[in-house]
C-alpha cells in the first residue's frame, strides 16, 4: 500500500510534511510526556511492534500473500495518535533500511496509514463496539484499511490532476488495482486479525499494560 | 568504504545531500534531467554497484513497472492508441534512482554517527531497532513452531490465529523490555 519514492512531486509530499510534523510533536508530547527517558522507550516498544505485525505474511488464495498491518489494534488499545506515531517510525525504519516506500513520501504514507485510516476504524469501534465487541473489532480494522488505501488512491488521483506528465496512471487503473486487493484481502485479514488478537489480549487481560 | 564516510560530519553531509536530492529527483519530469541525474548517481556510487542495481530491481522495479505497463495497455484498450511513453519512462527511471540513491548513500553513511548531535533521535533509533530485533526473533520462533505442529502449509486462518498470539506474546515482552531500557538508562545518569 505505500506510495513509492518518485510517484508524488514535492507540491503534495511537502505540504503533508507540513501537516504530518506538528502532528507527529503533539501526538509525542500528548501521549508519551515531556521526559525522553521514559517515552522513548514505550514508543520504540510499540512501534517494534507493529514493525514485527507487518513482517507476518498471510496467504491468500490465489497463490499470493497480503500483510498485516497491525496499526488499527494499537489505535484500539491506546489511541489514533499513539498509533500515527508508531505507523510514522514504522514507516521511516521501512524507508531507511528496506527501500519499502520512501522518505520523500513519508509525510503522505504516514498520514493515509497511521492517522487517516486508524482514525476512522478507532471511530467505527465506538461508534459501533456497544452492539458487538468483535464485530466492531472487525469492522474498524477493515474500515482503517479500506480509508488507507483510498487515501492513498486519492493522493495519486491528485498528482495525476496536478500533472498527467508526472504521473501518467490514470484513477482508473490505480483505484481497480489498489481496492481490489484491500476490499477482498488485506482489510479481511486485518479484521480478523484484530478480533483474534483484541480477544487474545483481553483474555490475557494485556490492554494498557504496555503503557505501563 | 566505511571508514571514508566513519567521519561524522561526511555522514552527516552524505545524508543531508541525499534528502536533498531525492527531493529534488522527485520534482524532475524531463528525461535527460533524470537520465543525467541517473548517470551521475551511478558513476559517483559506482562501488557496491552491482548490489544496489539488485535491490532497486527487487524492490522498486515491480511496483512501477507492473502499474505502468497495465496503466499503458488500459490506455491503449480505451483510446485505441498509444499514449506518450516518456511519462511511464520518468515514472520509472524516477524511482529508480531515488531508491539507488538511498540505498547506496545509507550503505556508506553511519546514520547514528549523522544523527550525533541530536541524541534524542538517535536513542529513539537504537531503541526501535533492538526492540525490532528482539520481537522479529520471537514473531520468527513463533511462525517456525507454527509450521512445525501441522503436516500441511499453514493456511490463512492458521497465520492469523498465531499472530494474534503472537502479538500478545510480544506486546507482553516489549512493556518488560521498555521498563528495563527506561530503568538501564536513569542508571546511567539520562
Amino acid at each position: 500500500m505505500h506510495i513509492p519514492d518518485g510517484f508524488l512531486s514535492p507540491q503534495i509530499t511537502l505540504p503533508a510534511y507540513a501537516v504530518s510534523a506538528p502532528l507527529w510533536a503533539w501526538a509525542a508530547r500528548r501521549h508519551f510526556g515531556h521526559a525522553a527517558v521514559e517515552s522513548l522507550p514505550v514508543v520504540g516498544s510499540l512501534t517494534a511492534v507493529a514493525f514485527v505485525i507487518q513482517t507476518i505474511m498471510i496467504p491468500v488464495p490465489g497463490g499470493t500473500s497480503t500483510h498485516l498491518l497491525g496499526v488499527t489494534l494499537l489505535a484500539l488499545l491506546y489511541h489514533p495518535l499513539v498509533a500515527f506515531l508508531c505507523e510514522s517510525l514504522v514507516l521511516l525504519v521501512q524507508a531507511l533500511f528496506f527501500g519499502a516506500g520512501g522518505i520523500t513520501v513519508l509525510g503522505v504514507n504516514a498520514l493515509a496509514m497511521g492517522l487517516l485510516g486508524p482514525l476512522a476504524g478507532w471511530l467505527a469501534w465506538r461508534a459501533l463496539r456497544r452492539l458487538h465487541e468483535g464485530a466492531a473489532a472487525f469492522a474498524a480494522a477493515y474500515v482503517a484499511m479500506q480509508v488507507s488505501t483510498l487515501v492513498v488512491v486519492a493522493a495519486l488521483a491528485l498528482q495525476h490532476a496536478l500533472s498527467e506528465r508526472y504521473f501518467p496512471v490514470p484513477v482508473a487503473v490505480v483505484l481497480p488495482a489498489m481496492m481490489l486487493p484491500s476490499l477482498t484481502a488485506a482489510g479481511l485479514a486485518e479484521g480478523a486479525y484484530t478480533v483474534l488478537a483484541l480477544s487474545l489480549l483481553r483474555k490475557a487481560n494485556l490492554r494498557g499494560v504496555a503503557m505501563g | 568504504m566505511a571508514s571514508r564516510w566513519a567521519d561524522p560530519r561526511r555522514s552527516r553531509a552524505l545524508v543531508g545531500g541525499w534528502l536533498v536530492a531525492a527531493f529534488a529527483i522527485s520534482a524532475a519530469t524531463d528525461l535527460r534531467v533524470l537520465g543525467a541525474a541517473a548517470a551521475a548517481a551511478l558513476l559517483v556510487f559506482r562501488s557496491g554497484l552491482a548490489r544496489n542495481l539488485r535491490r532497486v530491481a527487487r524492490s522498486v522495479l515491480p511496483v512501477t513497472v507492473g502499474l505502468s505497463g497495465v496503466s499503458w495497455l488500459f490506455l491503449i484498450a480505451v483510446e485505441r492508441r498509444p499514449p506518450p511513453l516518456a511519462p511511464y519512462v520518468a515514472l520509472v527511471l524516477r524511482s529508480a534512482v531515488i531508491a539507488f540513491l538511498g540505498f547506496a548513500v545509507l550503505d556508506r553513511a553511519s546514520l547514528l554517527r549523522a544523527l550525533a548531535p541530536w541524541p534524542t533521535p538517535t536513542r529513539l533509533l537504537v531503541i526501535t531497532l533492538g526492540q525490532i530485533h528482539a520481537l522479529r526473533l520471537l514473531a520468527t520462533d513463533s511462525l517456525q513452531g507454527l509450521r512445525s505442529r501441522l503436516v500441511r502449509k499453514p493456511g490463512a486462518a492458521d497465520v492469523l490465529r498465531g499472530a494474534g498470539g503472537i502479538t500478545a506474546a510480544m506486546l507482553t515482552l516489549s512493556t518488560r523490555n521498555s521498563r528495563d531500557v527506561v530503568d538501564a538508562m536513569r542508571s546511567r545518569g539520562f
